[in-house]
């Protein structure tokens, strides 16, 4: 089948519901039975779960793979040299395991690749990458979905994938929104469908014929995503205080040589494109104003 | 010998090997980013001068000189300055010597 998500082509016989248009690296994707196992190998790092929000999640470190347990969603093995990830037969519905997927072993991947995972929502501002960052339920999401409604293009909702150089650009992602239902509510994603419901969001799949492909899009701005009780301001902030916020956002495995591959690619670009902290109300009566803001000064 | 704070005007300081750092356009100096720590610093531009001029083969006595020479309208208490930042940084673990 074709399609594309992060610059990669999946080579599979499974199916795909949130990829783009166009061609890509190849990503073999087949599925393994698994049996439900936990991995061996060290640990590299554990998600905690958060009741409603966040699965318990482990990586382990077998070599030259990694092995990706996810609490009743089973066992992913990455093996980013090939690049090539084995997908758990059973556990949860296609859908729900193609947006895993598209999360750590996708970053495993694409980190492998050359290319900087960063914690931010991205959307397409007439042929420019505006990336939406912060930190988990700080309303990328929603934002993006804001921008859907407006008529702009989504290139990621959550985790954007950066290609860094001269002029670093943001390589689409899948093409999904998991939006809050009060906001599902009250906009109006045109083409979309919900694919997967069955948590405190609405999954949907975008619009195809909007979708695009996943060729790198040049990247205009970063937006650093602040609370505010006291109205909009949109300020742009210095490359070293950026570089400290974007620190944090970065997706980073444990050991020195991680840090120091991570902390290059982020001075890269904070020092290379403008960065921008936009403090808002997290009211959705506030939403299309933000969108018109961001879309008319940065 | 001379010495001023814990660091002698003789030592020849080293970058501790375990920071990376990146000078920052726009003359706004340098981030350094100890990688066994994890924690991250900021330096102003006088302070980039001096860490890229930390080698272990200059002695402080050579960097404040070479310092003072790269810099326009340098500030009588120059030597003073250097010499404390390089103490903060060995504090930090960013320099050892």
């Amino acid at each position: 089948m074709g399609g594309s998500c992060f610059g990669y082509r999946p080579v599979s016989d499974l199916a795909f519901e949130y990829l783009r248009e166009g061609d890509g690296d190849p990503l073999e994707v087949r599925e393994r039975d698994s049996g439900g196992e936990e991995p061996g190998g060290s640990l590299l790092a554990e998600w905690t779960p958060i009741p409603g929000k966040r699965l318990w999640a482990r990586l382990h470190d077998e070599g030259e793979a990694y092995r990706l347990w996810v609490d009743g969603g089973g066992t992913f093995r990455i093996d980013p040299r090939t690049p090539s990830i084995e997908v758990p037969a059973r556990g949860e519905t296609p859908v729900r395991r193609e947006e895993r997927l598209w999360g750590i072993p996708a970053v495993l991947c694409l980190r492998a690749r050359g290319d900087l995972p960063l914690h931010a929502a991205a959307v397409d501002l007439g042929g420019e990458a505006v990336l939406l960052a912060g930190p988990g339920y700080s309303g990328k999401t929603t934002l993006a979905a804001g921008f859907d409604a407006a008529g702009h293009r989504v290139l990621s909702e959550d985790l954007s994938c950066i290609r860094l150089g001269p002029a670093p650009a943001v390589i689409p992602g899948p093409a999904m929104l998991r939006i809050r239902r009060d906001v599902a509510e009250r906009l109006a994603l045109s083409g979309a469908r919900d694919v997967a419901a069955g948590d405190d969001r609405v999954h949907f799949s975008l619009d195809p014929s909007r979708r695009g492909d996943s060729r790198p899009v040049p990247l205009r701005a970063v937006v650093m995503l602040r609370p505010s009780q006291n109205g909009l301001a949109l300020e742009e902030v210095s490359a070293a205080d950026a570089l400290r916020d974007l620190w944090s956002l970065s997706f980073r495995l444990p050991g020195v040589e991680d840090r120091a591959v991570s902390f290059r690619g982020l001075a890269a670009l904070a020092d290379g494109v403008r960065v921008w902290n936009l403090a808002r109300p997290l009211r959705l009566s506030e939403l299309g104003r933000t969108v018109e803001t961001i879309a008319a000064h940065v | 010998m001379s010495s001023h704070g814990g660091g002698a005007i003789d030592s020849k300081p080293e970058k501790n090997p375990d920071v990376a750092y990146r000078a920052l356009g726009s003359e706004e100096g340098a981030v350094l980013l100890h990688l066994q720590s994890g924690e991250y610093h900021g330096v102003n531009e006088l302070g980039l001068v001096v860490w890229e001029l930390i080698d272990g083969e200059r002695t402080v006595g050579e960097i404040i000189e070479t310092v003072r020479e790269q810099t326009d309208d340098a500030p009588p208490r120059l030597a003073d300055d250097v010499v404390a930042f390089l103490d903060s940084m060995r504090q930090l673990d960013l320099v050892v010597d």
